[in-house]
């Protein structure tokens, strides 16, 4: 696929404080990319330098091959959804969504009926003459992608604009967004912090940490294989195991958990045998009972069992070694204190960078 | 360019602001007799006429007097009356709030026009408390503006806590609404100060001979004929109303860091 | 209504009590005073009651009855405020002359009189035989008065109760009133054409460039105004540092006239009411996020349209609450003019003070106070309107 956006060593400091260091991202046409990661990650950097807010200190940003990096931001055809809409407060709907238009100097007859067709998409044409201020928020948040998508930009990026509605209303406009996003065939910057958010709606994630990207990966790819213990831990929940690794062979690798407990996990090239390592794997992904065909069978005691609903988190331990699993229902009348076989897939165990 | 512009913009409109109340103040130490520059010759000659020429001297005294007597008096009124605007259950709140900002509000001159005229008839013309009267009307709204503030910044829970914890309303009261509102108080009554010692033009109508304060010793000496001695009243008075400001601002900021404090 | 509230609001009626008598006495008082004064004209009905309730019969056609001659008699004999007596003369003078003498022997020769006996006027004095001397009464004894209200705007009823306008250069209040508004308006404009930009940049910058944009707005409305008069007074002079300066840079030959003229007055009186033009705009520029100007950006508005097209019409509330503020506090002022100004830019508030304090003419100074009153409130009424909070920038 053909690079759209490229960010090539970009740097970003305020003053003394350096945000982003030597980025280098891609960023193809037609796709959804979140940009996910904790407050201070320097996402919302990023997505500053592109729309124009910030200038990078060093590095370059081209755009369809074209350096973007010093134009200023009403060159950049760039739509942006602000996280709190920033939607004009003294223009009606219809004018906040003509004004991209008007600036573009189109003929009037041909910018209201731009204006008719586009609010009409979103269901919003009985409000055109209302104030944002008269709007419910879930309807502010459609006029400002409205107010986004009209001009045709080259790009949408979007900062956090579902933040501000309530759970319901948020995945629904999730949902919205991303058959918008199909069916215009808009490339899509997405910045969040939420991560059930970035891992429904995105082609691709990068997750960030400390204005560096840690994995930049399809939603599976960031779930079941995690690279670094940063996005092991910030997607979903996990446990991290130090292991020795004992041997390896074929693509897999014996590695000895603590508390005489050994395992067999899937091995890449990095592995050798004598080495300490990271591994991580996901509570869900173990169950409680022995598998016959499966390779690991861990003997375990069941500490602390906790009522979640539509599942059961179980504490396990042998020695000072311990492990959370997620399952079902529990079989049986496992208690605290019962002994039980916990088995997992080899494939479903990850090696993290150190 | 239009970074320059701007700056060029921005600095001369502060040289605007702030260079008379700069530029006069080194005329108080000169020795001659004209405002002029360039000093030629710096002495105190001119803060020593202050403290010794009767008019002067007296007024420096009814300006403290008059002063303390309208802060004591407008603080006590305004503040009773913002404690009462606090309440719901008031009829016209609005009403009475705009009434009691009115005051800063029509021109002195109307004012002093008709305090002249009912205070010749009150027997209040030419006295002190007549002077005293009229400068507490107009610095009731400053008064009302700042202990409403301080007030409006008390979070209704924490009186409900005190008298969760059983303390009886005057009780609540004494141990937590008012140590809170008492930097609101303080800054109005530093206000009200303020606007006291810089009044000059109902001054003009309602004192006598005998109740000359400084700003209106200031004002006629710049018609009759002005001296430096009138920018030493000045530098002397830029002093006073800095150091209050200063007061107010602080009183201010440790209210809105205690404030701060409060919120988890 | 349940107990508790209206206990509430007892204590809460009680501790505004203080202040609303306060201010009810020494604040709506005095401009009660001060309106009243304006219209009441009561100096001859005082004293000539009898005479003031029986005029009023009179059609005005040949002489009035001798009911109302008797009454004059009668209250000339019982007249023993001697300096309201004094004062009447003095008014029915000035309207018809000749009355003084007129009066002072009549009132002689009614106290010489017994009470029994009725005095014939006309046999008395035959000045009394023409009807303008009785008109002149009649037109005394009302106590209310419009002379004063219609003085104020150069106007005065003709001898047949129309209204006319004074002769061209008999006053010169509307000459005046004219010149206050249009002093106040220049005022405002300057200080609407610094202080929107200068809100707008200690709006748009951050951090210590702010805080020192916003100071030097502070420090002069914290300084004394008097203080910033005479500071203005120091430096317009013709040896003044503005002249000093100027000529010293060979700009100029001779001092400029800045001071006692108009020039004088718009320099010193935008600088003492900008901070009251700067804060309301920049307060209302604070509450406009800062991602609007972005938003407007990445639609493909420029800096400057989008200035005009979102910054602009944002801003507009401040502006106009500021305009209104200065130019109510402008029409009002009397220190500035008064001490930088020359005879010609004297404001309403100085006529008043004047009229005040120089001729003792309460009537005419409470007319052109109540005009000023009027004007004040009525944009204050408006300003309150706009602003939704009705106080002046908060102390």
């Amino acid at each position: 696929m053909q690079p759209f956006i490229q960010f090539e060593s970009v740097s970003k400091s305020f003053g003394s404080l350096a945000v982003i260091d030597s980025l280098d991202l891609t960023i193809h046409k037609g796709e959804f990319l979140s940009l996910l990661g904790p407050s201070g990650s320097g996402k919302t950097t990023i997505l500053m330098m592109l729309a124009g807010f910030e200038r990078p200190t060093r590095g370059t940003i081209t755009l369809d091959g074209m350096r973007i990096d010093q134009l200023p931001p009403h060159r950049r055809e760039m739509g942006v959804v602000f996280q709190n809409y920033a939607l004009f407060p003294h223009m009606t709907v219809a004018e906040n969504v003509a004004f991209p238009l008007e600036m573009k100097r189109l003929p009037r007859h041909e910018i209201a009926r731009k204006v008719e067709r586009a609010l009409d998409m979103v269901r919003l044409g009985h409000l055109k003459n209302r104030r944002p201020s008269q709007l419910s928020g879930g309807q502010q948040q459609r006029v400002a992608l409205t107010r986004a998508l009209v001009f045709e930009p080259r790009v949408i990026l979007m900062d956090e604009p579902l933040g501000a509605l309530d759970k319901q209303l948020r995945e629904h406009m999730q949902l919205e967004i991303r058959e918008l996003h199909k069916r215009l065939g808009l490339t899509i910057v997405f910045v969040t912090h939420d991560q059930s958010e970035a891992l429904t709606m995105s082609d691709r994630i990068a997750v960030f940490n400390a204005g560096k990207v840690e994995q930049i990966d399809s939603p599976h790819a960031i779930y079941d294989t995690p690279r670094t213990r940063f996005v092991a831990q910030f997607i979903g929940e996990t446990n991290l195991i130090e292991a020795d690794v004992v041997n390896v062979q074929n693509g897999h690798a014996t590695i000895v958990l603590g508390a005489d407990l050994a395992a067999k996990v899937r091995s890449g090239p990095e592995l050798q045998a004598g080495q300490k390592a990271l591994f991580s794997l996901r509570p869900e992904r173990m169950r409680l009972g022995a598998d016959p065909a499966g390779d690991n069978a861990l003997d375990m005691t069941i500490t602390d069992c906790i009522y979640h609903g539509d599942h059961m988190r179980v504490q396990l331990a042998k020695g000072n070694f311990t492990f959370t699993a997620r399952c079902e229902r529990l079989a049986g009348n496992w208690t605290v204190g019962t002994p039980v076989v916990v088995s997992f897939d080899p494939r479903d165990c990850t090696v993290l960078a150190p | 360019m239009f970074r320059t512009a701007q700056i060029l913009f921005g600095v001369s409109v502060v040289i605007f602001l702030l260079m008379p109340i700069v530029a006069i103040l080194p005329l108080a130490f000169t020795s001659s007799v004209f405002l002029t520059y360039p000093i030629e010759d710096y002495s105190l000659r001119w803060f020593v006429e202050l403290a010794t020429a009767d008019a002067w001297r007296l007024s420096i005294m009814n300006s403290l007097i008059i002063g303390l007597g309208a802060t004591l008096l407008s603080t006590i009124l305004g503040t009773l009356a913002s404690l009462g605007m606090r309440s719901k259950a008031l009829p016209f709140a609005n009403l009475l709030r705009t009434m009691f900002l009115l005051p800063m509000v029509v021109p002195a001159v109307v004012l002093g026009v008709g305090m002249q005229m009912l205070f010749v008839n009150l027997g209040l013309a030419s006295t002190y408390p007549g002077v005293i009267v009229a400068h507490a009307v107009l610095c009731v709204p400053f008064v009302i503006v700042s202990v409403s503030a301080s007030l409006q910044g008390i979070d209704p829970s924490v009186e409900k806590a005190a008298s969760s914890l059983g303390a009886s309303p005057v009780m609540v009261f004494r141990r937590v609404t008012f140590p809170l509102a008492l930097p609101g108080v303080i800054s109005g009554a530093v206000f009200a100060f303020a606007t006291s010692l810089d009044e000059v033009v109902i001054t003009l109508f309602v004192a006598g001979p005998n109740q000359r304060t400084l700003a209106r010793q200031m004002f006629s000496s710049i018609r009759e004929n002005i001296s430096p001695t009138v920018v030493a009243a000045a530098l002397l008075l830029i002093i006073g109303t800095l150091c209050l400001g200063g007061l107010a601002a602080l009183l201010r900021w440790r209210q809105e860091r205690s404030a701060l404090k409060a919120v988890p | 209504m349940s107990r508790a509230p209206a206990r509430e609001r007892m204590g809460a009626l009680l501790l505004i009590v203080p202040l609303l008598a306060f201010l009810a006495v020494f604040f709506l008082w005095p401009l009660w005073t001060m309106v009243r004064a304006s219209v009441v004209d009561d100096t001859v009905s005082r004293v000539l009651p009898r005479t003031a309730a029986a005029i009023v019969s009179w059609d005005g056609q040949g002489l009035p009855p001798t009911q109302v001659q008797q009454a004059l008699v009668e209250d000339l004999r019982q007249a023993d405020d001697q300096q309201a007596l004094g004062e009447t003369v003095r008014r029915l003078n000035s309207a018809v002359s000749g009355f003084r003498t007129l009066l002072t022997r009549t009132t002689n020769a009614v106290r010489d009189g017994t009470d029994a006996v009725a005095v014939d006027l006309g046999d008395l004095d035959r000045r009394w035989k023409e009807p303008r001397f009785w008109l002149a009464l009649r037109d005394a004894v009302p106590p209310y008065t419009d002379r004063n209200l219609l003085a104020a705007v150069d106007m005065k009823r003709d001898a047949g109760g129309a209204i006319v306008s004074e002769d061209p250069g008999a006053s010169a209040n509307r000459l005046i009133m004219f010149r206050t508004f249009l002093v106040a308006a220049i005022v405002t404009l300057a200080s609407a054409a610094i202080g929107l930009p200068y809100a707008m940049l200690a709006a748009a910058v951050t951090g210590w460039k702010r805080t020192a944009l916003l100071l030097a707005v502070l420090v002069p409305l914290w300084t004394s105004l008097l203080v910033r008069t005479t500071a203005w007074f120091v430096l317009l002079q013709n040896e003044g540092l503005i002249n000093r300066a100027l000529q010293a840079m060979g700009l100029i030959d001779s001092p400029l006239p800045l001071i006692f003229n108009r020039v004088g007055v718009v320099i010193a009186m935008t600088h003492v009411l900008l901070p009251f033009m700067v804060l309301p705009i920049y307060s209302v520029l604070l509450s406009v996020p800062r991602n609007l100007m972005q938003a407007a950006a990445s639609m493909g508005a420029g800096p400057l349209r989008a200035f005009w097209r979102v910054l602009l019409p944002l801003s507009l509330p401040g502006l106009l609450s500021g305009s209104l503020l200065v130019f109510m506090v402008a029409i009002g002022y009397y220190i500035t003019p008064a001490l930088v100004g020359g005879a010609n830019d004297q404001m309403i508030s100085s006529v008043i003070a004047f009229y005040a304090m120089g001729t003792a003419n309460w009537g005419l100074a409470g007319a052109l106070g109540v005009i000023l009153l009027l004007v004040t409130m009525i944009l204050y009424f408006i300003y309150g309107r706009l602003s939704k909070s009705p106080q002046l920038l908060g102390a």
